[in-house]
């Protein structure tokens, strides 16, 4: 009686949070594999200093570079530019791929600083 | 180099301990205290040492030339001496030599002492391995200095709090193995395990929930609490140490039990250095919101842990036989039915805390890398946290009477804690773009934006605000530069909630850059600038310390010199604005050539210009958040209260 109740509560927590954790594991990808995913991923890169970061109400668009590759893609996050973003030496945004408008709705970015926070080279 | 012979001095003594418990047949108690005070006044000296550096801005030694400044005041002084990995594990160990004194005059066995002071070398060793000793391979005249962020009262006491409970966790680990080994089948080492274990968790709490409050007031650490691994690495702990403490309990009045609480002492310590593993060694760096600096002690941490986890759960299973056995319970309606079941809806929690914040590590075993959203957390841990409240309702009403003051005071404070996360978080959110004097009404409560004000020392600004009449800042602490360092909310309370108003960072777009070349004329629309002259001033070997320029400016009919400097840091340079014509500019120095030629000029907009400039700013109601910081104290409080008894 004891040993099966026990099991029981057992089996139904690890079928309860392995469900839960199947519909919230994002995997980390490089951007090529983000375009190609219809899944909710992790894309870690470089601003793209050729494109000029933009902020409407609601939503912030700059475009992510690929350090390897070179590759960019366009991000748009459901929110406003986050603190220290200007100060990142990578950013990883979080989100799905929408191939209607060609860009990565991410719905977090995580903002990489340098440790070094009082950096500004002179020269 | 003293500081680490200290440290080889306390390994040496440390050691001594276990050997002269296997030596001793009867180990003299004497002797035992003599090496565990030697080891801990070893400990302490280097403590002493490394405060002693800071305070002495001795920037040779690379830890205080990373973390402290000249310029620090005083109390992020003390602090600065955890600011980083290296002090931060010798803040620890201090906590865990100073308790391990105090343990050898607590009434327990010799194989405890001798487990205890084991952990107490590899501890010393894993700070030796990275000393906060080091020579500092460059030569500089001033620190990087304590990041900004950092530089708060809440955040200076936070990690001594959090270390106390860390580090006392070792005593009932050690207490368990040291019964297993020596009488398998003995309780006496529940009484001691229960007083270290309701310090440990109390302490461990109150460091998680002071690092809360300090995330909540200020901004970019996503409200007081984010599940970041940072965070969960303590959760995961305090979970584990809160089904320790009532393991304990209960295997004092049911002996059946006692392989549980053995079980969990070695689980709730291993724990604890798996969460200092994986958030120190760097594993995590592309998943956190922090970045963590990687660390070659990592291994070495894992080694450890293995040895911690594996070797308590063998010693366990070896001694299994000679435990007392029999049922866990007798009926589903005895008090210790609802005990049990309670630490298991815990330990269910911990499980999917645990998995949280391990998926990048446990997924890159299997395959490609992955992190889980934190939505996973809060849906996951939500339904388990609504039935541990039921319980605790059904546990209160059936058997109240048999529970401690204390307990009962600290279970409210639990369920009062759950009904704050829950009410605090039904508030408004409204994000605007506000003009000075512009208003905007929220949950019954009217914000106006007052404009921006600033320090006289240029290294603060504030965002003033008026909710229903009363004026609340936002600091932004800024860097020499003048760019946002670190930045905290404005935050207005009442009985209410709160009214927090989160600021965003001002896009300033009319900073330009003016390069100047000696003895040429340049001109930023308005006003002349022309380079005349260029002074580095150097150490006794030559480093350059400081660059000071002269330019002089004019509008036509007055002519104004202005000297801007640049001062070397260890990583770079950092400058401060000065103004001009009595505050119609600001211009800061960013560079200057290696032949004096050359120089670069920041042009800043004026502070009338900033202040008068739209601000966007998040304004979000807290229902009731004081509930939230009142019911955690009540944790607190109520669990200290239960060590008496």
């Amino acid at each position: 009686m004891r040993k099966a109740l026990l099991i029981a509560l057992l089996v139904g927590f690890v079928a309860y949070a392995g469900l839960n954790l199947a519909e919230s594991v994002t995997p980390y990808v490089s951007i090529a594999e983000a375009r190609s995913s219809s899944n909710s991923v992790q894309v870690k890169g470089l601003l793209d200093k050729t494109f000029a970061p933009q902020q409407t109400c609601d939503e912030f668009t700059f475009s992510l570079q690929d350090e390897d590759t070179g590759e960019t893609l366009r991000v748009k996050f459901d929110g406003v530019k986050p603190d220290q973003f200007d100060e990142a030496y990578h950013i990883v945004a979080v989100g799905k791929f929408d191939s209607s408008d060609d860009s990565f709705h991410a719905k977090k970015l995580l903002i990489k600083c340098p440790s070094k926070y009082e950096g500004q080279n002179p020269n | 180099m003293t500081g680490n012979l200290f440290l080889v001095g306390a390994i040496i003594a440390a050691v001594a301990v276990p050997t002269v418990c296997y030596v001793q047949k009867i180990p003299s108690a004497r002797l035992v205290k003599i090496c565990a005070g030697l080891s801990a006044t070893f400990v302490a000296a280097a403590s002493l040492l490394l405060w002693t550096l800071i305070f002495a801005d001795d920037f040779t030694v690379e830890y205080v030339a990373a973390y402290s400044s000249t310029q620090l005041p005083t109390i992020y002084k003390v602090s600065a001496f955890w600011a980083g990995q290296q002090g931060s594990f010798l803040l620890w160990l201090l906590v865990h030599a100073m308790a391990g004194v105090a343990l050898t005059f607590r009434r327990t066995n010799a194989a405890t002492v001798a487990v205890y002071f084991l952990l107490q070398a590899v501890l010393t060793a894993l700070v030796l391995a990275k000393s906060p000793f080091a020579p500092n391979p460059a030569q500089v005249v001033e620190g990087v200095g304590l990041n900004p962020l950092l530089q708060d009262f809440w955040m200076a006491i936070h990690p001594p709090i959090i270390f106390v409970g860390y580090a006392l966790l070792a005593v009932p680990f050690a207490l368990s193995l040291g019964s297993l080994l020596t009488e398998a089948a003995s309780r006496s080492w529940l009484d001691e395990a229960r007083i270290w274990t309701l310090t440990a968790w109390s302490f461990l709490g109150a460091g998680i929930f002071v690092g809360g409050y300090w995330a909540y007031k200020v901004l970019g650490w996503g409200g007081y609490w984010g599940w970041d691994p940072v965070e969960n690495s303590s959760l995961v702990p305090w979970l584990m140490a809160a089904v320790l403490l009532h393991l304990v309990n209960l295997a004092r009045k049911k002996s059946a039990v006692l392989i549980q609480a053995h079980v969990a002492a070695t689980f709730t310590y291993a724990l604890v250095v798996y969460g200092t593993f994986l958030t120190r060694s760097g594993i995590l760096g592309d998943f956190s919101v922090h970045s963590f600096a990687s660390s070659t002690v990592g291994a070495a941490i894992a080694l450890a842990d293995a040895v911690i986890l594996i070797g308590g759960l063998t010693v366990i299973l070896w001694k299994a036989k000679q435990l007392p056995q029999g049922a866990l319970y007798d009926t589903h309606g005895e008090s210790a039915f609802a005990v049990l079941l309670g630490s298991l809806l815990i330990i269910f929690v911990a499980a999917i805390v645990w998995v949280g914040m391990s998926m990048p590590l446990l997924s890159q075993l299997v395959g490609e890398a992955a992190a889980v959203d934190t939505d996973f957390y809060v849906k996951s841990t939500a339904p388990i946290a609504a039935v541990i409240v039921a319980l605790l309702i059904y546990t209160f009403a059936k058997f109240g009477r048999t529970i401690s003051l204390g307990g009962k005071i600290a279970h409210v404070g639990f369920v009062a804690m759950l009904a704050a996360i829950v009410l605090s978080s039904t508030g408004e959110t409204v994000t605007q773009e506000l003009k000075p004097r512009a208003k905007l009404q929220i949950g019954g409560h009217e914000v106006i934006y007052e404009g921006q004000t600033f320090s006289d020392d240029g290294r603060e600004k504030f965002y003033v605000y008026t909710v229903d009449g009363e004026v609340v800042r936002a600091l932004t602490k800024l860097r020499g530069n003048g760019t946002d360092a670190a930045r905290e909310p404005a935050i207005h309370k009442s009985f209410s909630g709160d009214v927090y108003i989160a600021p965003h960072a001002p896009e300033v777009d009319d900073v330009f850059e003016l390069m100047l070349t000696r003895g040429l004329f340049a001109m930023d629309g308005e006003l002349g600038y022309v380079f005349t002259d260029a002074q580095i001033d150097r150490d006794s070997s030559g480093n350059p310390i400081q660059a000071t320029a002269t330019i002089t400016v004019t509008d036509g009919e007055i002519v104004e010199a202005i000297h801007p400097t640049i001062t070397v840091t260890p990583d770079g340079g950092t400058s401060q604005a000065i103004e001009v014509f009595n505050g119609q500019r600001r211009v800061r120095l960013t560079g200057i050539s290696g032949d004096l030629q050359k120089a670069r000029l920041e042009i800043l907009p004026t502070i009338e210009k900033l202040s008068n400039m739209p601000i966007t700013a998040t304004v979000t109601t807290k229902p009731y958040i004081w509930l939230l910081w009142l019911s955690v104290s009540t944790i607190c409080a109520g669990t200290l209260l239960a060590i008496k008894r």
